[in-house]
């Protein structure tokens, strides 16, 4: 893979690659991941899945299971603690919900709901024991395919309906605080006659939404265009198949619960685990070393461990749950399938004037989810269209809980509008970089609705020059006069721009500089396996000056002291914890500095920290980091962190009183101004060569230009690049959910079956990436995210050059696979059937 | 012995897929003890049937040959015995190790059967007098004073039948009762396998339906196997051959009607011929 | 009851060490015991709870049942031979390359070194419906899900489905039954030796087995006879991943050329029926016809004909069509180098 020099020269650390210190582990198999714990007495739990899509529990006998030697308890619903409020760190309550998911449940709501757990010396014991259980359900009505419960007389998926309806937060009161979100409702929504008769043609309608939000004025917009396009595509629902199950072991000690789990932020699963269990965070210890994958769908591990959780306590004994790869089918969450109609309107140079997008979000059962709005906001933001509306229906279906994967909405929005797009540039005459690059947002670009006439915006976005350079390295217009045809070969060329959120704000750094001269750093961060956590730490090292083999790094375990730090989703961590390190390497160099000056005389800013020093600038007295160690011990107080700023996270405050005392303590919260939302942004340049006669196409090239301000750690990032790409084609090759609708029951649970793309199914050696390479103005070093976007620009820019090489009448639906495009090729009609979900 | 076979279906109920194979033994063995008890019966145990004496001046009336089937009818009956056993050895066969491809045989015999017993009910409702076949008083009142009469007790000489025994009566009701059951399952069952006239839909019942179903399509296969076997036995019965042959040429001959048949219960006119 | 699809039961774990003496042990336990091979077909089964056997026979310690030997100008394989040995051995790398090229393109490198080629030639459908534990026609059941209605069946079976419409999954079978290979069979009598193309048994026949090996049965060994050695060769697999995917369709073809024209054929095809077919009425219309694209283009319309889609499955008439086209005719190669 060629690795595209970071051009940002006055870094010392940052931009440079180097090898991370968890890396030998990962790569000699010494690294521990949940399954590879055991404790003193430990018992192994198996689950009882349901086996209909949708049931209550008549009847639960395990009689038999119980007598089995060897098994020694049970946990069902009825003894899960009910669902509790919980207050967001801002100070929102949130209301307990009554529908939320739970680790086991008397209503299953999707076929491999888990209904219960036994637990026992050994699986094989566990397993017998759960065959032997006599269970009665109730089956109530069900559906796979969200619109086949949106259709006239269709089945509700939940008792009470079969789509969300989040009501509008009420206004505050004079004099309070706004209250928070309200919980959202179910409602029973179906079609008209009208709109099933619409669907039956095999379009969508665009029936009356659950959600809405616009700005500008896009009926003035559609007036002004000379073109007007209106289709239909469906996304795919594909599972998140991380390669380490969510399995996790619990065990007890002086009533604190510890949990060995996977997942991908280690200090915010604390008070997502304190949540699940009613209990207080200071009780929690979560361990997690390393993480084998998570791609959103492992933010705050899973809901499924307080299964263990509370067998353990029931039984007295640590509890090891270990989810088989089936299972994580069913828990592993996946990403929702949006079915998108979108109308625009373009002027004859292809500047989109209006546009009109309207999605069915298919949710399975839990909670609405934000791909439907994300899909809306990101389109919004990627194509900038001078007025558009956004409506959508979040549908309930009995099929696994869906959660947020890689790009959650944003891959789907970018799915829906790319087709279009490179459709109207054909009607129009348009070359496919140009009408992207007329559309491309720049600067602080607006994104999502208009709340009273204003938009939000971004930090920056640099996009025409990420197309430019993509069209650069992809030599894309000499390109573009290719031959398409040749024997019974066809190849074509597609571009796509994807954009997503790319960080947050306000996390706290936390180290100690000891006595011995190292920098220890602590971190919350999750080791997801992207590197971001060890990453963000060149910073200190950049910042203080110090050689790298000089910090040691203390991850994993919140029992060892970690700060409060950001969830490792939606790409936040590069962001929010490159300003946390930031803003705690200047305290900490303001603290040596006032070391400094307080021993040697003068201003603390006469000081300069570097080399392992603190010295008078120009040259002269100085100390090292040992000797201020020492004697930020000595002083006590702030130096030592025996006084604390009041603003850092309770965590953090308890993590920093721990260490106290043992060295110049450095702790501070990231409080630097931010104008914008910081979102990143990708350009995908593809090449497919497709064989007519099979059906079946090859990537045989890829250029990926990211616009991620400064690069940190050019391999990593150059690792989510290629990964991330993958995933998204993944989505226009073969990965998908197949269900058969008669028993609402998965058919598809093996990655054999599911399809995700292997190594061979992707340019590995036709694999280019590079940066933009222009610092965001919004962060102090400049750096955003990368995990998301990569991945509908990969998805599109295949789907694009597909229909490049053979025309637009050949799919309406990823992932576009042989038998798509052979029938296409045989009866001149796209070749799939798009509007029936998990074929 | 299971005499059921039950499945755990997709959503881990559990369903009735279909009859235990093991009665296709158990039906044949049945059907051959029986066949074998009743000729050691006959040969060895059995009195001579007496009936009531027919009187001479009608005996005189009974021409040579009476017709017992017309053409038709014999034509039905053969059809439906050919399409009998084609389904008999095309559901049993590959069951009980001769595998070969048996189900568009079975489907196509069962069409066959069912519409040869469609024709029948036509026929026999319309065209033939169709109170015939089934028992009546007389053949009730005869039954038990058979009865009686093997216990040793005196009760007078049952009557002579009418143009169907007693037994072919009863054999008739339960043929109807095992061939309705079967092709009306075996019918709505051409829907879970291919055929040209209709859509394929395993789905057109419930798992529960289907699977009750089969059981009976199962119980009256297997119980047919006992029934035709009986009934072959007894058409190469030497006292019954006459009847037998009555199916092959139409009639039977003076000598055996006065035998078995009253005259006054089967009365010979020209619209019996 | 309820069922859980996770974690292999126990079962007792026999290794004989010659072919009698598992043949004892499948006498002796009858229908509770299992053969296994490279154990990746079986291990599904096991580890989902599905198929229960008491007792497991595994052949990986039998002698004599593994490697590749030369037989009269032709080769005997042993039936545990693992893929990976097929494809590396040179005998068959050079005179057939059929084989190796059939048996490289099954599952991935990991599965190659596992699987035997016994295992791959006997090995189950994998329709998912069946896969799943369901009840089905193959299962002892009474129906088939898999062509319902609402069923999914965009991998099943276009040609010779008789209620079930699963079709066989095996990559290296077709190019057995090109090459004319023998499968020795043995069982409580001694040995038998049948046809490749006659091994594999359809629905039609026997609706709960995919080949004639009786349960107290072994294939020991795949004969290759000589005759085909060096001939022109086809192999070609469509599947939806390059590696660790079965074929959607998949061709194998050796034909004897000479002046341009076919003299001898043998073409079969797997991924379209229970049973990987043999293309008798293709191999009889095209000899002594040009092996050009004319003669594909008939071949590939003989080839489907009878051919009947499911809901799902259309493509898979043109596919098969335009696969033995090529098998025959060739691929018209495209001006550009990717």
């Amino acid at each position: 893979m060629p690795t595209n020099k970071v051009n940002v020269p006055n870094y010392r650390f940052i931009g440079k690659n180097y090898t991370t210190p968890d890396m030998v582990a990962k790569v000699t198999g010494k690294s521990k991941y949940a399954e590879d714990f055991r404790a003193e007495g430990m018992l192994f739990c198996k689950l009882l899945l349901s086996p209909m899509p949708h049931a209550r529990v008549k009847r639960i006998d395990a009689s038999k299971a119980l007598a089995l030697p060897g098994v020694k308890g049970i946990l069902t619903a009825d003894e899960l603690p009910p669902p509790a409020a919980f207050i967001t760190d801002d100070g929102v309550m949130i209301p307990p919900d009554p529908r939320a998911e739970r680790g086991l449940t008397n209503e299953p709501l999707y076929q491999g709901e888990p209904i219960l757990a036994v637990a026992a010396v050994d699986e094989e014991t566990a397993a017998a024991a759960i065959e032997l259980i006599e269970i009665d359900f109730e089956r109530l009505p069900f559906a796979v395919d969200p619109l086949v419960t949106l259709s006239p007389g269709g089945p509700n998926t939940r008792n009470e309906g079969n789509v969300w309806v989040v009501p509008p937060p009420a206004p505050p009161k004079p004099g309070e605080r706004p209250a928070g979100p309200l919980l959202p409702d179910v409602k029973e929504f179906k079609w008209t006659d009208a709109e099933y008769a619409e669907y039956k043609q095999g379009k969508l309608p665009v029936s009356k939404p659950s959600m809405e939000w616009s700005y500008g004025d896009i009926d003035a917009g559609f007036k002004k265009a000379d073109l007007v396009m209106d289709e239909t595509f469906v996304t795919p629902n594909t599972s998140d198949q991380t390669l380490e199950t969510r399995t996790a072991m619990a065990y007890w000690q002086n009533g604190k619960l510890f949990v060995h789990c996977s997942t991908q932020s280690t200090a915010q699963t604390v008070p997502a685990i304190a949540r699940w269990m009613s209990m207080d965070t200071t009780n929690v210890v979560v361990i997690s070393e390393y993480t084998g994958g998570g791609f959103g769908s492992k933010v705050t591990s899973g809901i499924i461990l307080t299964v263990p959780a509370l067998l353990s306590k029931k039984v007295n004994a640590p509890v090891m749950l270990r989810i088989s790869r089936e299972e994580e089918h069913f828990l592993g969450r996946a990403r929702p399938g949006l079915h998108g109609r979108m109308k625009a309107g373009f002027t004859k140079d292809g500047r989109i004037v209006a546009l009109d997008m309207f999605v069915v979000c298919d949710g399975g059962p839990y909670g609405p989810q934000g791909d439907a709005n994300a899909s809306g906001r990101i389109v919004s933001l990627c194509y900038t269209p001078e007025n558009m509306r956004w409506r959508g229906i979040n549908v309930i279906t009995n099929t696994p809980p869906r959660g947020p994967q890689s790009q959650p909405g944003g891959a789907q929005g970018v799915m829906i509008m790319e087709p279009l797009l490179s459709n109207a540039a054909r009607k129009l005459g348009l070359d496919q970089v140009a009408i992207r690059r007329i559309n491309a947002p720049s600067g602080k670009a607006g994104i999502g609705p208009a709340i009273k006439g204003k938009r939000d915006h971004v930090t920056s976005a640099f996009v025409p020059e990420a197309l430019d350079k993509g069209a650069e390295l992809f030599r894309w217009n000499e390109r573009k006069n290719q031959t398409k045809k040749s024997g019974t070969k066809a190849r074509g060329i597609g571009v796509a721009v994807s954009a997503y959120s790319a960080g947050s704000i306000g996390f706290d750094g936390l180290f100690v500089i000891k006595p011995d001269g190292k920098i220890y750093v602590q971190t919350g961060i999750g080791n997801l396996g992207t590197e971001a956590m060890i990453d963000c730490q060149r910073v200190v090292a950049e910042v203080l000056g110090v050689p790298w083999e000089r910090l040691e790094i203390t991850w994993g375990s919140t029992a060892k002291h970690l700060p409060w730090s950001c969830p490792s989703g939606g790409s936040q961590t590069i962001h929010a914890m490159t300003r946390a390190a930031h803003a705690v390497s200047m305290d900490a160099k303001l603290k040596l500095q006032e070391i400094a000056a307080m021993d040697l005389g003068g201003k603390p800013e006469d000081y300069e920290v570097g080399g392992e020093r603190v010295y008078r600038k120009g040259g002269g007295a100085g100390m090292s980091l040992a000797q201020a160690a020492q004697r930020a011990i000595k002083l006590g107080g702030k130096y030592d962190g025996h006084e604390l700023p009041p603003e850092i996270a309770k965590m953090t405050k308890a993590s920093a009183t721990a260490l106290a005392g043992q060295g110049l303590l450095a702790v501070a919260k990231d409080k630097y101004k931010r104008d914008g939302i910081s979102n990143s942004y990708v350009a995908g340049f593809a090449e497919v060569e497709v064989d007519l006669e099979t059906g079946t196409y090859r990537i045989t090239d890829y250029v990926g230009v990211a616009d991620v301000g400064t690069v940190i750690h050019p391999r990593a990032f150059g690792g989510q690049m290629f990964g991330r790409t993958s995933l998204g084609w993944g989505h226009a090759l073969a990965q998908k959910w197949v269900y058969d609708q008669h028993y609402g029951a998965p058919l598809a649970k093996r990655f054999y079956q599911n399809r995700p793309p292997t190594i061979l199914d992707v340019p590995v050696s036709n694999f280019k990436w590079a940066a933009v390479d222009i610092p965001d103005p919004e962060t102090p070093v400049g750096a955003r995210g990368i995990g998301e976007p990569p991945v509908g620009a990969g998805a599109s820019a295949v789907l694009n050059a597909l229909a490049d090489a053979l025309g637009e009448q050949i799919y309406r639906r990823a992932p576009v696979t042989a038998d798509i495009i052979l029938m296409a090729l045989e009866t001149g009609k796209p070749g799939d059937e798009p509007l029936t979900a998990h074929i | 012995m299971e005499i059921i076979e039950f499945a755990r279906s997709p959503w881990g109920q559990d369903v009735p897929i279909h009859i235990s194979f093991t009665l296709i033994w158990v039906c044949g063995i049945a059907g051959l003890a029986f066949l074998i008890g009743h000729a050691i019966y006959v040969k060895f145990m059995a009195k001579p049937e007496e009936f009531e004496v027919t009187p001479p001046e009608l005996a005189a009336k009974v021409p040579e040959k009476i017709a017992r089937h017309s053409l038709v009818s014999r034509l039905f009956h053969w059809v439906m015995a050919a399409a009998m056993f084609t389904l008999l050895f095309t559901a049993f066969l590959p069951k009980v190790g001769f595998p070969f491809a048996w189900v568009t045989y079975h489907w196509m015999a069962g069409l066959v059967l069912t519409a040869s017993i469609l024709f029948h009910l036509i026929h026999a409702n319309f065209f033939l007098d169709p109170w015939a076949i089934w028992p009546d008083k007389t053949d009730i009142e005869d039954a038990k004073r058979r009865l009686l009469r093997a216990r040793g007790e005196a009760v007078p000489a049952p009557r002579k039948f009418a143009k169907y025994p007693m037994e072919n009566k009863m054999y008739h009701m339960i043929i109807v009762l095992t061939g309705l059951s079967v092709t009306i399952t075996g019918f709505f069952m051409m829907f879970r396998v291919s055929t040209p006239f209709f859509t394929r839909n395993p789905y057109l019942f419930g798992d529960m339906t289907w699977g009750w179903m089969y059981v009976l399509h199962g119980l009256a296969g297997v119980g047919l196997i006992a029934l035709i076997m009986a009934h072959v036995y007894f058409a190469i019965r030497p006292e019954k051959f006459a009847m037998t042959k009555s199916m092959v040429f139409g009639s039977i001959d003076r000598e055996h009607f006065l035998e078995h048949h009253d005259p006054k219960r089967w009365v010979v006119t020209e619209s019996s011929k | 009851m309820a069922v859980i699809r996770d974690v292999m039961p126990a079962f007792e774990l026999f290794q004989p060490a010659t072919t009698d003496d598992a043949l004892a042990l499948l006498a002796k336990y009858g229908s509770d015991a299992w053969v296994l091979a490279g154990g990746l077909d079986s291990f599904d089964w096991l580890k989902d709870r599905i198929k229960r056997p008491k007792v497991v026979v595994d052949m990986s310690q039998a002698s004599g049942l593994r490697g590749i030997k030369e037989v009269n100008g032709g080769l005997e394989i042993g039936a545990m031979t693992t893929l990976t040995e097929v494809v590396r051995h040179p005998l068959v790398k050079e005179h057939f390359s059929l084989l190796a090229e059939g048996a490289e393109l099954a599952a991935s490198p990991q599965i190659r070194n596992q699987g035997t080629i016994g295992g791959n030639v006997s090995q189950d459908t994998r329709c998912w419906y069946y896969r799943s534990g369901w009840k089905c026609y193959r299962a002892g059941g009474n129906i088939c899900f898999a062509d319902t209605p609402t069923a999914i069946n965009r991998e099943h079976a276009i040609l010779d489905a008789d209620r079930c419409v699963a079709v066989n999954p095996s990559d290296s079978a077709p190019a057995l039954i090109a090459l004319d290979a023998q499968m020795v069979i043995r069982g409580p009598g001694g040995e038998r030796v049948v046809n490749a193309q006659d091994y594999f048994v359809g629905p039609d026949i026997n609706i709960m087995r995919m080949t004639v090996l009786k349960p107290n049965e072994l294939l020991t060994a795949i004969r290759i006879p000589g005759t085909w050695g060096g001939a022109k060769f086809y192999f070609e697999k469509i599947r939806d991943r390059q590696v660790w995917d079965f074929p959607l369709v998949n061709v194998a073809a050796a034909m004897k050329v000479s002046g341009g024209k076919i003299d001898q054929i043998r073409i079969a095809v797997n991924g379209v029926a229970a049973r990987p077919l043999r293309l008798t009425a293709v191999e009889s219309a095209v000899i002594g016809k040009p092996a050009d694209a004319a003669t594909g283009e008939m071949a590939g319309k003989i080839a489907i004909q009878g051919a009947v889609a499911l809901r799902f499955n259309a493509y898979k008439i043109p596919l098969l069509r335009n696969l033995v086209k090529r098998a025959i005719g060739g691929v018209q190669e495209a001006a550009w180098k990717s």
